[in-house]
């Protein structure tokens, strides 16, 4: 199993770990609902090396990764990053991911549903060794800084030019002699940075980025707070909905695929399916009580028939309450209704418009403050 | 509830339309989830669009944006929230 480059750091912290397809990740360090709080109210910093990232050159890479995710590659601006995903042949969700436009390189990231090896195969077969491709993967670490307070531990460690960058771009710094990426990302709603760094350097950066965090009341998070936090602030997450459901469609990813294009991976089968006309499409749903079992593959019921399932289920610390996303058809696909969960009879779950929260980041002007 | 969902659909429609006409954006209504974010991520739409978005909820359904509630911007289904509780106040006050 692939381990991180900060496995003794964050072990050391009382991470505690499970494995998810075939690499090692944090789950957490102590309560979830802590660490969930701890982005929301200050900030929270995670281990993202689970994350496959490749560095290509301007050149080649163009090419190569125009043909492999759905996104437009050519149309990324100097020093911005696109949003995007990797899908296989038949058209299902592969990887959630970054492709940044670094001066005369590109840097591709993936939060992959496939092993190592599976990812490897297909990224190969689309020409990855001829994009003169490097796998920064077991080279580098990825950290992730999240929450209301993350732009000011930037700010102090690289400087104030940090402070104006726009969401979905990336910048060039160093720490303690070493280069790292700053992406200006994040999936929590709050704001977010995406740290890459060379192994050599990244244990300083964790303990100076784990310190600034601690002195502003934020801690160490696991991807187990990730998740309920993608969920509250309506990110798409490709471990959770995307994995259950791999149709971009339904899970209302069109935004990160342009439909004029006609060469990427599992074009064809998307395409067609879009023709074909949507059935479903997921939406947000909301349990009135703790009690109540809004879990995972749970049965949503309207009039004594099965309608949906839910696909992605957590809790949202902001409201209190167990929070899903469920796959509805279409003609019932709408917020502010009433359906029942488990059974004809079951309790009440109601759908809401996504996302349910507004974020302390959005409330704030950085070049005010 | 199909009344609420007909009422719900119809805001949806017009909102999507105009949007897609206005701000010339590749997509079929159908292809624009009602929770893609508008500004930010998802659609990635500016500052400049936010204005244009404005104008197309007031120009659509003739229906102020106070300018410091960007909560209501934040994706079609909290648009299509905000203009049915004013269509519903607006209704209430006739």
């Amino acid at each position: 199993m692939r381990t991180s480059p900060l496995r003794g750091q964050v072990a050391a912290a009382g991470a505690l770990f499970s494995s998810r397809h075939g690499v090692e990740v944090v789950s957490r360090f102590g309560a979830c609902r802590a660490e969930h709080a701890a982005v929301r109210d200050a900030v929270g910093l995670t281990d993202f090396s689970f994350m496959r990232v490749f560095r290509l050159p301007e050149e080649q890479g163009i090419d190569f990764l125009d043909g492999l995710v759905a996104g437009n590659v050519p149309k990324i601006r100097f020093g911005r990053v696109l949003h995007t995903f990797l899908a296989d042949r038949d058209g299902l969700l592969v990887a959630d991911c970054y492709v940044a436009n670094n001066d005369q390189e590109f840097i591709f990231t993936c939060e992959s549903i496939l092993p190592d090896p599976q990812l490897d195969v297909l990224l190969l077969a689309a020409g990855l060794r001829e994009a003169n491709a490097e796998d920064l993967t077991t080279t580098h670490a990825l950290l992730s800084l999240d929450g209301f307070k993350s732009w000011e531990i930037v700010k102090n460690i690289f400087g104030p030019d940090t402070v104006g960058l726009p969401y979905l771009s990336i910048e060039n710094c160093s720490f303690g002699g070493e280069p790292v990426c700053l992406l200006r990302a994040g999936k929590t709603s709050e704001f977010g940075y995406l740290l890459m760094a060379p192994v050599k350097g990244a244990a300083a950066l964790f303990d100076a980025l784990k310190s600034e965090t601690e002195q502003r009341g934020g801690r160490l998070c696991g991807v187990q707070a990730h998740d309920d936090l993608r969920l509250e602030g309506r990110f798409f997450n490709i471990f959770r909905e995307g994995q259950r459901v791999r149709d971009p469609l339904p899970l209302g990813l069109q935004w990160m695929i342009d439909f004029d294009k006609d060469n990427f991976s599992g074009c064809a089968a998307i395409k067609q399916r879009r023709t074909g006309g949507l059935r479903r499409k997921i939406i947000g749903v909301a349990a009135q009580s703790e009690q109540a079992a809004l879990e995972d593959g749970a049965r949503i019921f309207h009039e004594g028939r099965e309608v949906a399932e839910v696909v992605a289920s957590g809790f949202s610390v902001v409201l209190d309450q167990p929070l899903a996303l469920a796959l509805f058809p279409v003609e019932l696909a709408y917020s502010g209704l009433s359906f029942r969960l488990g059974a004809p009879d079951g309790p009440v779950v109601r759908s809401l418009s996504m996302p349910p929260i507004m974020p302390k980041s959005l409330m704030v002007k950085l070049d005010e403050m | 509830m199909q009344q609420t969902i007909a009422r719900r659909a119809l805001v949806i429609d017009t909102f999507k339309n105009e949007l897609i006409r206005r701000l010339n954006l590749p997509y079929t209504p159908e292809d624009l989830h009602e929770d893609v974010s508008l500004l930010g991520s998802g659609l990635g739409l500016d500052s400049l669009d936010a204005l244009e978005i404005v104008l197309c909820i007031e120009h659509c359904f003739q229906i102020k944006i106070p300018d410091e509630n960007v909560a209501v911007l934040r994706s079609i289904n909290t648009v299509v929230d905000y203009v049915l509780e004013q269509q519903a106040q607006k209704g209430g006050r006739a």
